[in-house]
């Protein structure tokens, strides 16, 4: 019985001792396999958990204009942020909602410091810290804890209204600016960035600009909120971006358009680079940085349209100004020579169509060849030559002249003018084009629009003799280019010195402009708002501001050496002459002066 | 005392696990050396305190107490519910001030002595009756502890309990028919037995989801130990915990933090100091030259050595992950009065049953 009962026992230790060294060796074992053969990942692992990084935001790269100015900086900016490692008690935050009793409210305060320990991460509760703000937070700092001052940048603008369409803006990323910027900027990581550029060079420039991050590596507990800086890697500031514009002139421009719509566009012939674009009305780039979105409907609902840049977007017919660039065309294909003349008594007679077009002048010219139609602008003597025009040789003219093309690599936002061939006429009126229609087009009306930005380019393309080259604010992007047709040197000569006596001549439309010194060769344009069938229509129009003609000018200077072409549109100024081209002279003035 | 060789090292494997365990109590708790020496002596104090203690007593006048003491335990247990501390949802200790105590780490000691005291009464016969009856006391005293809730405690006191009557000689027909039953019974006692936080606990266990939080508690202690390598990060090392990324990094997962520091080697060196100690203290007791017609002494003895064995490689396997989580003490690592007080009370009872001393 004894023996029995101790072999039972014997045995069943014997077993239990048996499972317990079988569990050993599989602990072993297991031990072996995470130290030695997991070993090296698992230890990776570890200091995935406990190296961490966050990136430091680069300050912007400035912009800085032709003479010198700089338009756009980063400023150093102190904000109020809680301490991830530290807890604010409730009496700091008592304190801190007292100290800046106008800035925030006890409430949002307490909201901001949860979500900072719910999240562990550091919020942002006072942005943007004046020197007195910030003075007055160093000096009771004792009092306030779990809260500390962060530095950050803001995008800081001259504060002049013309320079805003140019230098653009910046906002909050979204979908559209991840989508415009991925393919152009190589390896794009929208999640770093929270303000990008909206329009203007800002937009267009955001690679070179941004600049790129900086690292700070630290080490950090489970909970995150104990941190032990290891290392930094200051960031890569963003280059400076030297522009075009010319400050002063970009000024004086703005300033004689005196609260009117419009634009204007001075292009440096010597090189193409853009040294004015303005559009008026405009706002002082800051302005955009902090409103609300309710300001900012305002602006978008204003009917002056403030926000839109006419330089580059808005398509006006060019009218008369179109007309040397017409010029061209009908000299080399043989439409007309210098010599042919026509009667001109105020009207045009379609006699296929049976329909009668006025001329702008009551009576009309009277004897009219092709120089006296320049000079003194008449309708009848472009709308006779228009009917004659063959409509693909037009069609590839208007395209050599950069219609229906990007004009400006850097000008965003951008709007070509468009170009008037059968494809847009079908797509817009579902007709082909028809003789009717170049009546109107060989006087800049009608379907034909183009740019304050084109108008310029014509203008220089008129005064570099058919060669010219695409306009730019920042880099040069293509090479030369040149209209289509080639009429000889003697008939360039003959057009510009008609251009001269357009401004110089007593029958000139320009003749008012009083160039003097300036040597202005130029062409001026009024631009019809409505369509008006009789004399009568027009006296009415002529009551309601916003149905008056637009007012345009081209021209360059001087006229013996060109340096600058320009382009200005006044809106509902009426008359190119008398309205649009003494601010094309001030302006020439202005920048040729600057030598 | 017997100095002889196999007494040393029995000896010396034991003082190792005991160095190595407060080293690292030390290490995870405080950076102060005073704070680890004075752990270290409070640990040997107490185990040499209450060796000696046990010693002086005659293990018969103990069981002679066990229905006592075991009923005392129980109440103990019961009062937890009333006057008990709360940790992590739970109310498991007693607080005494200068120590809180789980008294229900004690039930696997009270039990056995209970059991003694009931079947050597009877010379460890076991009819069906008192078989039956120590079964229920067993199942039926688990219950306090489970409804805690602590599970895991609950479980492996049943665990043990039935592993004293398996070395007390009782049939094995009930082991098979109660084996048969459990796995019967299991998916009962898992839809409607378990809370919800235990159910989690035994969902991620066999879910790959790294998300859930008792993953991710096993996933740091996976890396903790991973990261020690074969030689180890070296005392006081342990980046897992001075980043704090091991939850429990001072109660059930220390040794992470241990295999941290101390690599492979290290864990080798634990494992064969508990596998010396277990396997050559229970050799020695079980083929003792002197054993007499009762039984009694060699039955506790082996069977507190065993507790202490497997307590240790059940903790290990819960740490490294082959176990689901259950808060297991790991004996004489696990920072924790009651923990290292019953441990000492077992090595006084290994002592004292084997004349170890004498």
């Amino acid at each position: 019985m004894k023996d029995n009962k101790i072999h039972i026992y014997r045995t069943r230790t014997k077993f239990l001792l048996g499972v317990f060294v079988s569990i050993l060796t599989l602990v072993i074992v297991r031990f072996f396999y995470l130290q030695i053969v997991q070993g090296n990942e698992l230890r990776e692992l570890r200091e995935q958990n406990i190296n961490a990084f966050e990136y430091i935001y680069p300050k912007r790269g400035r912009i800085i204009s032709s003479d010198g100015i700089v338009l756009a900086e980063d400023r150093k900016v102190f904000s109020l942020a809680t301490d991830i490692e530290q807890k604010p008690s409730e009496q700091s935050i008592k304190k801190l909602a007292d100290l800046f009793s106008e800035k925030i409210i006890v409430e949002d305060l307490r909201v901001k410091v949860g979500s900072s320990i719910r999240y562990r991460r550091s919020e942002i509760v006072i942005e943007k810290l004046t020197q007195e703000d910030l003075a007055k937070y160093l000096v009771s700092g004792a009092d306030i804890t779990g809260f500390s001052v962060i530095e950050g940048y803001e995008r800081q603008y001259n504060s002049h209204p013309s320079i805003f369409h140019v230098l653009g803006h910046m906002g909050y990323i979204n979908n559209s600016d991840i989508k415009y910027f991925s393919p152009r900027i190589s390896k794009y990581n929208s999640k770093l960035w929270s303000k990008v550029g909206k329009s203007g060079l800002e937009r267009v420039y955001e690679e070179k600009l941004q600049g790129e991050h900086g690292k700070r590596f630290f080490q950090r507990n489970a909970r995150g909120d104990r941190r032990v800086i290891t290392d930094i890697s200051p960031f890569r500031e963003g280059e400076d971006l030297s522009i075009s514009i010319d400050f002063e002139a970009q000024k004086l421009a703005y300033e004689l358009m005196n609260e009117r719509k419009g634009s204007v566009v001075v292009i440096d012939l010597q090189d193409f680079s853009i040294p004015v674009a303005i559009s008026t009305p405009s706002i002082s780039a800051n302005d955009l940085r902090d409103i609300s979105s309710l300001q900012y409907q305002d602006l978008l609902n204003d009917p002056a349209r403030p926000l839109f840049n006419r330089a580059f977007m808005g398509l006006y017919p060019p009218a008369s100004t179109i007309k040397p660039l017409l010029t061209i065309f009908a000299l080399n294909n043989g439409y007309t020579n210098w010599d042919e003349t026509i009667f001109d008594d105020g009207f045009f007679r379609f006699e296929e169509e049976e329909r009668v077009f006025n001329a702008w002048r009551e009576g009309g010219h009277g004897l009219t060849d092709l120089e006296k139609a320049l000079v003194e602008s008449s309708n009848p003597f472009f709308m006779n030559l228009s009917i004659r025009y063959e409509k693909n040789l037009f069609v590839e003219f208007l395209k050599s002249s950069s219609f229906g093309s990007k004009l400006c690599e850097d000008c965003y936002p951008h709007q070509f003018s468009p170009l008037i061939d059968d494809d847009w006429k079908y797509k817009n009126f579902g007709k082909e084009l028809y003789k009717g229609d170049f009546i109107n087009l060989g006087v800049g009306q009608g379907y034909m629009l183009t740019t304050p930005l084109h108008l310029s380019l014509i203008s220089g393309i008129l005064a570099k003799k058919g060669e010219y080259e695409l306009p730019y604010l920042v880099a040069k992007k293509q090479n030369k280019l040149s209209i289509t047709e080639d009429i000889t040197e003697e008939d360039w000569n003959r057009l510009q010195s008609s251009l001269v006596d357009v401004i110089y001549s007593p029958n000139g439309t320009g003749y008012r402009i009083n160039a003097g010194e300036l040597k202005l060769a130029g062409k001026s344009g009024t631009a019809q708002v409505v369509d008006i069938n009789s004399r009568e229509e027009y006296d009415e129009v002529r009551v309601n501001p916003l149905l008056r003609d637009h007012a345009i000018f081209i021209g360059y200077a001087p006229h013996d050496d060109p340096r600058y072409s320009i382009a200005v549109i006044v809106e509902n100024g009426e008359s190119g002459g008398r309205v649009a081209g003494p601010i094309a002279k001030k302006v020439l003035e202005e920048l040729l002066n600057d030598f | 005392m017997i100095f002889n060789l196999r007494n040393s090292i029995i000896l010396f494997s034991l003082m190792i696990i005991i160095l190595m365990g407060s080293l690292t109590i030390y290490s995870v708790t405080s950076i102060d050396i005073n704070y680890f020496l004075r752990f270290l002596l409070i640990n040997i104090f107490v185990i040499l305190l209450v060796v000696l203690l046990f010693n002086q007593i005659n293990l018969n006048r103990i069981f002679s107490f066990g229905w006592l003491l075991f009923l005392f335990n129980i109440l103990l247990v019961l009062s937890v519910e009333i006057f008990g501390k709360e940790i992590n949802g739970s109310k498991r200790w007693l607080d005494f001030g200068f120590l809180s105590l789980q008294p229900s780490e004690f039930m696997k000691i009270t039990y056995a002595i209970f059991a003694i005291q009931y079947l050597r009464f009877y010379s460890f016969k076991f009819s069906k009756f008192r078989t039956i009856f120590l079964l229920l006391v067993l199942f039926l005293s688990a219950v306090p502890i489970i409804a805690q809730p602590d599970l895991g405690t609950g479980l492996v006191y049943i665990f043990l309990g039935l592993m004293f009557l398996f070395i007390c000689g009782m049939h094995r027909l009930y082991f098979i028919s109660m084996g048969i039953f459990g796995v019967l019974l299991s998916p009962l006692i898992y839809s409607f037995g378990l809370t919800s936080y235990q159910k989690g606990r035994i969902v991620s266990w066999f879910s790959s989801d790294q998300t859930l939080s008792e993953k991710w508690n096993i996933l740091q202690s996976e890396i903790s130990i991973g990261s020690g390598g074969f030689s180890g990060e070296g005392f006081l090392n342990s980046k897992q915990n001075e980043f704090n990324f091991l939850p429990e990094a001072d109660t059930d997962f220390i040794f992470s933090i241990y295999a941290e520091q101390f690599g492979f080697i290290g864990v080798f060196l634990i494992l064969l100091s508990l596998g010396c100690f277990i396997v050559m203290t229970t050799l020695l007791t079980m083929t003792e030259k002197r054993l007499t017609s009762d039984l009694s002494p060699y039955y506790i003895g082996t069977y507190c050595t065993l507790v202490i064995g497997f307590s240790f490689l059940l903790n290990i396997l819960m740490v490294s992950g082959m176990i689901p989580v259950v808060g297991l003490p790991l004996p004489f690592f696990t920072k924790g009065g009651s923990s290292l007080l019953c441990f000492s009370i077992m090595l006084g009872l290994i002592f004292t049953s084997r004349g170890f001393l004498k």
